[in-house]
């Protein structure tokens, strides 16, 4: 065990780094989607748009124009290759490829910088949580803040921590060229020719396709309940109006429902929705997939061969 | 709270996968063909519902209503929050796509438990109805808790401490689900009482 006795400084000046990365990526996050749409929403909450994921599948890139089938089975490989890496220069490695490959599928950087939000809560919780939580082992790498001797900063729960952390953007990073380059419809299809139950596939293509109907409706109904001078509060007054408010969500979209079913099936809705389009894999089809589940074995395996130098290890 | 991607050893990931891959197929088993569709829009109404935040002090929490969607979906539950988090995670990275297993297991089963308890529990009248939903609400948040904590416990030593912290920020949404499920089993039981009786066939 190593103890470095610190100016209690460092601490501050990691807290506030901490809060920076936290609220910086919402605001930037805001910012731009701020700088595209110039109408602001009724409601004082944060705004909850749901992104369509296919927004991006007409652009034209290596991605676009690669078979969904091995574009799904050989990135969910690699997806799983880097969640299993344990040494932090490869997680790295991996949050690089991974930013160069939205690049390259022309993910625009809003939508990659999104992703990178939606993790950093979940990270920077880590990252507080970690270094000051983490069991102490012979080894490990102590600091103490010269006032607050109370207090043990473990470099192995910074490590551990700023690894998931790149592990996790590295993947959410993948996301997008994986789904958002080919429309849904065609993903899905995909996904029923990897042997995924056609049962699935059918109700991921409704439940996705509700998603924004509900939404809207939501919406609707909460701008009803402003303009009636409904104010959220910590009371059990605003718990009633959401219980009945989520109440009445289920009604409606479950009425909605029976109709839309039972207009499906007076059309000959048989539990199948035809699809025009068949896939053909080509020689390059076989080599991009080829790509990924070499370049995810070539991680895993020198992460399991190699090792290599930790950074601040002290 | 979900899990992210790169924090459960590989075996973990992989096994939960496994398992909740298992629990799917037995949950799309129990439905009834015709049920489907409505199981798919279920689905996204609990999406949706799980957006809204409710404040609590100073911030607020989101829900997460697994017992909700237990008490209306009974053994259907299951399928119906493991692609509820599967579309949670492709749009918006509300959970890591390699720790789909995990987390579907983490809401999937209480809400399981929540069903066949609901089931098990409520009465005939208004007030009996009510209390189950209540206690059931309660449960489910409970439970999702729970395994959130022996998830990650068994993901190592290291994983202690975030597990103490995860299950204690658990304990204030119990209340708000429990009486959220409250007031929305009561609306549910007045405007459309046979949502409330069709779940879970096995256990009545």
């Amino acid at each position: 065990m190593h103890i470095t006795t610190v100016s209690v400084y460092w601490l501050a000046v990691f807290l506030i780094l901490l809060v920076f990365l936290g609220f910086g990526c919402t605001r930037l996050v805001s910012f731009l989607r701020a700088r595209r749409s110039s109408t602001r929403s009724v409601s004082r909450d944060r705004d909850r748009t749901i992104p369509a994921i296919d927004a991006h599948a007409h652009n034209h890139s290596p991605f676009h124009n690669w078979d969904p089938r091995f574009k799904i089975a050989s990135l969910f490989l690699y997806w799983f290759c880097v969640a299993s890496l344990q040494q932090l220069p490869l997680c790295l490695l991996a949050f690089f490829i991974s930013w160069a490959a939205a690049r390259l599928a022309k993910i625009p950087l809003s939508t990659s910088m999104k992703r990178i939000a939606a993790v950093s809560g979940f990270v920077g919780m880590f990252l507080l949580v970690m270094p000051l939580t983490v069991p102490v082992k012979p080894g490990d790498h102590l600091l103490v803040p010269d006032s607050f001797q109370f207090i043990q900063f473990n470099l192995r729960g910074l490590h551990l921590a700023v690894r998931i952390g790149l592990k996790a953007t590295a993947i959410a990073l993948m996301m997008d060229p994986v789904l958002g380059t080919s429309p849904l419809p065609v993903t899905l299809k995909a996904l029923a020719h990897l042997r995924v139950p056609d049962r699935i596939c059918q109700m991921l293509s409704l439940a996705h396709r509700y998603l924004f109907v509900f939404h809207h409706e939501a919406k609707r109904m909460a701008t009803g309940m402003l303009a009636r001078g409904f104010h959220k509060e910590t009371s059990l007054a605003t718990l009633k109006a959401m219980g009945n408010f989520i109440g009445m969500l289920f009604v409606r979209s479950f009425e909605r429902t029976e109709r839309v079913y039972d207009a499906m099936l007076a059309r000959g809705y048989n539990g199948q929705i035809p699809a025009f389009m068949e896939f053909q894999a080509g020689k390059k089809d076989w080599l991009k997939g080829g790509f990924w589940v070499m370049a995810g074995l070539a991680l895993v395996i020198s992460d399991l061969m190699v090792q290599l130098p930790l950074p601040f290890a002290g | 709270m979900h899990i992210s991607d790169g924090v459960l050893p590989t075996s973990m990931a992989v096994g939960s996968y496994a398992v909740s891959l298992a629990l799917t197929a037995w949950s799309v088993r129990k439905t009834r063909g015709d049920d489907l569709p409505k199981v798919a829009v279920v689905t996204s109404s609990f999406f949706v519902a799980s957006l809204i935040h409710v404040p609590l002090g100073p911030t607020s929490v989101h829900l997460l209503i697994p017992g909700l969607v237990g008490i209306l979906l009974g053994s259907s539950a299951f399928v119906s929050v493991a692609l509820g988090l599967l579309l949670q995670s492709l749009l918006f990275q509300f959970g890591g796509i390699t720790a789909w297993g995990a987390n579907s297991l983490m809401m999937g089963l209480p809400a399981l438990t929540a069903g066949w308890l609901f089931a098990l529990i409520k009465g005939k009248t208004l007030f009996r109805t009510v209390l189950a939903g209540a206690i059931c609400g309660g449960l489910g948040v409970m439970l999702a808790g729970t395994v959130l904590a022996v998830l990650l416990i068994s993901s190592g030593e290291d994983f202690l401490g975030v597990a103490k912290i995860a299950l204690v920020a658990h304990l204030p949404v119990i209340a708000i689900e429990a009486a959220i499920s409250a007031f929305t089993v009561s609306f549910l039981y007045k405007v459309k009482p046979e949502l409330l009786r069709t779940a879970f066939p096995a256990a009545t």
